[in-house]
């Protein structure tokens, strides 16, 4: 970009901003290329499938229409396909991986299997000598590729496409069956065609699953799930690169602490602070825009109790499968539904925490507002509010069957986990997310202009446009697709949104935050921001594919994904015991203020987000990261266990955390809730932790052994949850659900009605204190500057706030 | 005896451990950031005072009651002379460093990891309270009781010291510093 005089030149030496594009760069380079290898190398799904005889089994047609079948019915959101969808169904990969080859084996003289494909158990178990022939054959069929890539065509053996015709009655009754026992609505599915094609698409994941590659010895899916049946094993990979992964772990743990050992003196610490004094909160004059804020906190906080709400019955279901204390739910909300609403409120509601944050800062930032926003903010509102409600009506519509096929996917669900949505409502949130970084753009025009891109003002901006650049690529999974592609893209949205562009997001907001209170120096602040963008983009990028080990995507997405994710946890360490912990320096009381520090808990969320990210997100995420753990865990509650510490853990509290700062302004400081706002920092910290370590990780710890032990179908089977020892775990966490929900969820929604409230009896009583929009947030008391460039740079640039 | 038995216990001793754990971790964090505040400061405990790098003694200046801190000053003189005052300190007072006996928000920060730390005790009580209530035979109780008695010790112990341990945060009414020593 051209520099103009006028413009503040970058406050740090030009090789910070050099690096960080450098990693920007070949991070996405290599994303591209291994996008690339998806499409060439992703598992095929056939023209067509044919029996030895040529005759026509199911076709590729089939296989889409069954897979749109099962994502429109929500049962990504009741089981899962290659690991990947919720937990209380079976993972239908492995259950008709465990069905097919059973039946292979009977049919070839081995154990006789009843209808369903299961073992009938022998009460005379006397060895049979043609059970290892039968089961050798099996393996040599199922791992033998026979897709004809010329042709398109697959040919399946005889107990294959056997097999298929017979699990055909099964699925039909497990999804048509006339009662709620199993968590699905009655008569899930009941027309033929759809049944057949669904059992199409699980045959065909089924197959990706246990055939070899061309040219290799192990599977699609690198050999997942593990069945012996079919000999699907880790494969030498998944060992050899789960072991370099913990190596480049402890290793660059090791680096940075020894770098950062040696060179302490970054130029952040030891250096004195400049005093200075805080504006009470209650007297700094709030824009249209940001009194618009209010109402976003509240309907944050609305929808974080109705989340909480629906996660306490998706829990129930796990505890007490077949009524709702005596009461048939699933009959109106079953499993699938629930869980998909938990799901999506879970993002709709921290995202409507971090737009609001975000209109909030940015006259801040700016030092103006543009006559309007508050208008705007009015709109994106009543945008957000339509595509929630949309959202979770379409979902409940698309479930219990009211609307189908593309009016479904238009307007009912898509159905991929996380991003259920339906293509209307998710084209709507990009179009509302381009509205928020319009309003932020809008606010922050003439300040851009005035600087220089690497500084403060445009990494803030820049961050908060790279949130709809990356939702928008959710749209790339379509639900026609192969679903290895889908689950490529899926990924890219959960995965590069939580683990890089939110966390810088996050980065950015809270060092702008620190700085805007006069307690943080910006050139400090940008080196805290660019450090951290490089650091997690070292490993988020590349790292998206440890979602992706066993969906069908060739070898090196898994070793690069185990690679590279494992360097992520390296930053969260730091962050954790390093920057963090700097930050929070900022607001300490050496300062000689005599107006105390105003954002007492909004802090100690911050401190809750310091910590989960490092329990939550680094060490329950590294827990089931290693490839080789992943193979036997994916899809158990270990899962759960980590989406839960890391997606409330961090942004959750960090949701919150906001919003307590942006609250501290609009309630006076007489009324503010200061009591209300402890209750809350210790009844959701403790609730989540008490969730976690009383129920989701014993838990996951039994089910990973059960996996590892008896088999993953075994782990991942209804009775296994029901066991007697599981059902107490389920139990355990009901104290710690209750204070989440009551000291926790519904506090907030408490200070976020004070902040509706006072908002408007001041906007009635005509505003308060000055009526410069964005003052400042802090006098100097003494030192003197608070932006410590170099002097020759002095001169152009802008009068310091506070001086 | 059944598996939920010894499983029970054995998680419940690993939750023990993982406060122990978190203690520490907390501990560190804190003793980590305390030193990089300083760093380039070293500090001569048998004499309370800093020394910086450029060899200046830094003596303790006042002691803040209310704040739970002493600061310590250069001399004006000296820092304004000194070369490398841009890179230290804005004030024309001479350097000045503190020593806070447990400043906010590490003081809370602390709080916070202690509180954790004492739901996982408190939840390794009931978890074993509630497998004892379960499996009552002699056997259970042997394996189980003495975990559950460590446990509610842990847990009498830590949160004993939660109770007195005060959160830091500054208080809204202005600090008054009292002057000691000389400059
Ligand atoms: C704040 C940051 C993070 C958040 C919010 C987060 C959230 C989540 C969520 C919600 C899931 C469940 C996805 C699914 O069910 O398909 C998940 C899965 C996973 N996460 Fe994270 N995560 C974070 C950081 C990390 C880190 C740092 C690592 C590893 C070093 C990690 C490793 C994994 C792995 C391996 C899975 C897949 C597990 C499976 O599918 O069974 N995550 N994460
Ligand atoms: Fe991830």
């Amino acid at each position: 970009m051209e520099e103009k005089s006028a413009r503040r030149s970058f406050l740090l030496s030009k090789g910070w901003l050099q690096a960080v594009i450098i990693v920007m760069l070949l991070g996405f380079t290599v994303l591209g290329i291994l996008a690339l290898r998806t499409y060439q190398e992703g598992a095929p799904v056939p023209v067509k499938i044919v029996d030895p005889n040529g005759d026509l089994v199911f076709d590729g047609d089939d296989v889409s229409a069954g897979q749109q079948v099962f994502l429109h019915n929500g049962l990504m959101e009741y089981g899962s396909i290659f690991g990947h969808g919720a937990y209380l169904g079976p993972d239908y990969t492995a259950d008709y991986l465990r069905r097919s080859s059973n039946i292979s084996i009977a049919e070839k003289g081995g154990p006789p299997v009843d209808k369903d494909g299961m073992e009938i158990e022998d009460p005379d178990p006397s060895p049979m000598p043609s059970a290892d022939v039968a089961r050798q054959e099996t393996i040599n069929e199922f791992r033998r590729n026979q897709f004809d890539e010329e042709s398109g065509t697959l040919t399946f053996t005889r107990s294959q496409a056997e097999a298929f015709e017979r699990l055909i009655p099964y699925y039909t009754r497990f999804f048509s069956a006339d009662n709620t026992e199993n968590g699905l609505r009655k008569e899930a599915i009941t027309d033929p065609e759809d049944l057949r094609n669904l059992t199409a698409f699980f045959a065909w994941t089924a197959w990706a699953a246990a055939a070899e590659r061309p040219g290799k010895d192990y599977s699609y899916t690198n050999n997942w799930p593990p069945e012996p049946r079919v000999d699907n094993k880790p494969t030498a990979n998944a060992l050899v690169w789960s072991a370099i992964s913990l190596v480049a772990l402890l290793g660059g743990i090791g680096l940075l602490f020894g770098a950062f050992g040696r060179y302490r003196d970054l130029g952040w610490h030891g250096r004195e602070q400049t005093v200075v004094s805080f504006r009470d909160p209650s007297k700094v004059t709030l824009t249209p825009g940001q009194k618009s804020t209010a109402w976003f906190f509240f309907v944050m906080a609305a929808l974080f109790l109705i989340q909480c709400f629906v996660g306490a019955a998706v829990q129930h279901y796990r505890a007490e499968l077949t009524s709702f204390f005596g009461f048939d739910l699933a009959a109106i909300l079953p499993y699938n539904l629930l869980r998909t609403w938990h799901v999506q409120l879970s993002i709709f509601w921290v995202a409507t925490s971090f737009v609001a944050a975000g209109i909030f800062l940015a006259p801040m930032i700016a030092r103006r507002e543009p006559k309007g926003q508050g208008k705007l903010g009015y709109f994106l509102l009543v945008a957000l509010a339509i595509v929630v409600f949309g959202t979770l009506i379409g979902s409940y519509l698309g479930i219990h069957g009211v609307i189908a096929d593309a009016a479904t996917n238009w307007f009912g669900l898509q159905g991929f986990e996380y991003l259920d949505l339906a293509r209307f409502w998710q084209v709507l949130l990009v179009v509302g997310l381009l509205v928020w970084v319009y309003m932020l753009f809008r606010v922050m025009r003439s300040r851009l202009r005035r600087e220089h891109p690497g500084n403060m003002p445009w990494l803030f901006f820049l961050a908060a446009c790279a949130i709809p650049a990356f939702y928008a690529v959710g749209l790339l999974a379509r639900t026609s697709e192969d679903f290895t592609i889908t689950e490529f893209w899926r990924f890219w949205v959960v995965h590069l949104w939580v683990e890089d562009f939110l966390e810088i997001f996050t980065t950015v907001m809270v060092a702008y935050m620190f700085v805007l209170l006069g307690v943080v120096r910006e050139r400090v602040a940008l080196m805290v921001i660019l450090l951290d963008i490089g650091l997690y983009s070292v490993g988020g990028v590349v790292g998206t594919m440890h979602h992706l080990y066993f969906s069908g995507t060739p070898a090196e997405h898994m070793a690069l994904g185990a690679f590279f994710s494992a360097i992520e946890v390296v930053p969260l360490t730091f962050l954790t015991v390093e920057a963090w912990s700097f930050l929070q320096l900022g607001a300490n009381q050496e300062a000689k203020s005599d107006a105390a520090f105003p954002h007492r808990w909004a802090v100690m969320f911050l401190v809750a987000v310091g910590f989960w990210n490092f329990l939550g997100a680094g060490v329950f995420g590294f827990l089931v990261n290693l490839p080789i753990v992943s193979y036997f865990e994916i899809g158990t509650a270990l899962t759960a266990n980590h989406a839960h510490a890391a997606m409330m853990g961090v942004y959750g509290m960090l949701a919150i955390g906001l919003a307590l700062f942006c609250l501290r302004y609009m309630i006076p400081s007489k009324k503010w809730p200061e009591k209300w706002a402890k209750v809350s920092f210790w009844g959701t910290n403790l609730g989540l932790a008490w969730m976690c370590f009383a129920t989701l990780l014993p838990l996951g710890i039994m089910q990973l052994y059960k996996s590892v032990n008896d088999g993953y179908f075994e782990a991942r089977q209804l009775d296994f949850l029901t066991d007697k020892t599981t059902e107490m775990i389920e139990w355990l966490r009901l104290p710690g659900d209750l204070i989440f929900i009551v000291f926790g969820a519904i506090p907030v929604l408490w200070m976020t009605f004070l902040g509706v409230k006072y908002t408007l009896i001041r906007s009635r009583e005509g505003g308060g204190g000055d009526d410069e929009a964005g003052a400042d947030l802090f006098t100097v008391v003494s030192g003197t500057s608070l932006e410590d460039e170099p002097p020759e740079f002095q001169s152009r640039t802008d009068p310091t706030p506070g001086t | 005896m059944s598996a939920e038995v010894l499983l029970g216990a054995a998680y419940a001793a690993l939750l023990l451990g993982g406060a122990v754990v978190l203690e520490w971790l907390s501990r560190h964090t804190h003793n980590r950031s305390q030193a990089y505040r300083t760093s380039g400061f070293d500090y001569d405990a048998q004499h309370d005072f800093w020394v910086c790098h450029q060899g200046e003694q830094l003596w303790p200046a006042e002691f803040d009651r209310e704040r739970r801190l002493v600061r310590y000053r250069a001399r004006a003189a000296v820092c304004n002379a000194c070369p490398a005052k841009r890179d230290c300190t804005d004030s024309t007072g001479g350097r000045e460093v503190t020593r806070a006996v447990d400043p906010w928000p590490h003081s809370e920060a602390g709080r916070f990891h202690r509180g954790i730390a004492v739901m996982l005790v408190v939840l390794a009580c009931f978890e074993l309270s509630v497998v004892l209530v379960r499996n009552r035979e002699a056997a259970d109780i042997a394996v189980l009781a003495p975990i559950l008695a460590l446990a509610a010790a842990m847990a009498w112990w830590l949160a004993r010291d939660l109770v007195r341990t005060p959160s830091g945060f500054p208080d809204v009414k202005p600090a008054h510093g009292n002057r000691i020593g000389s400059e």
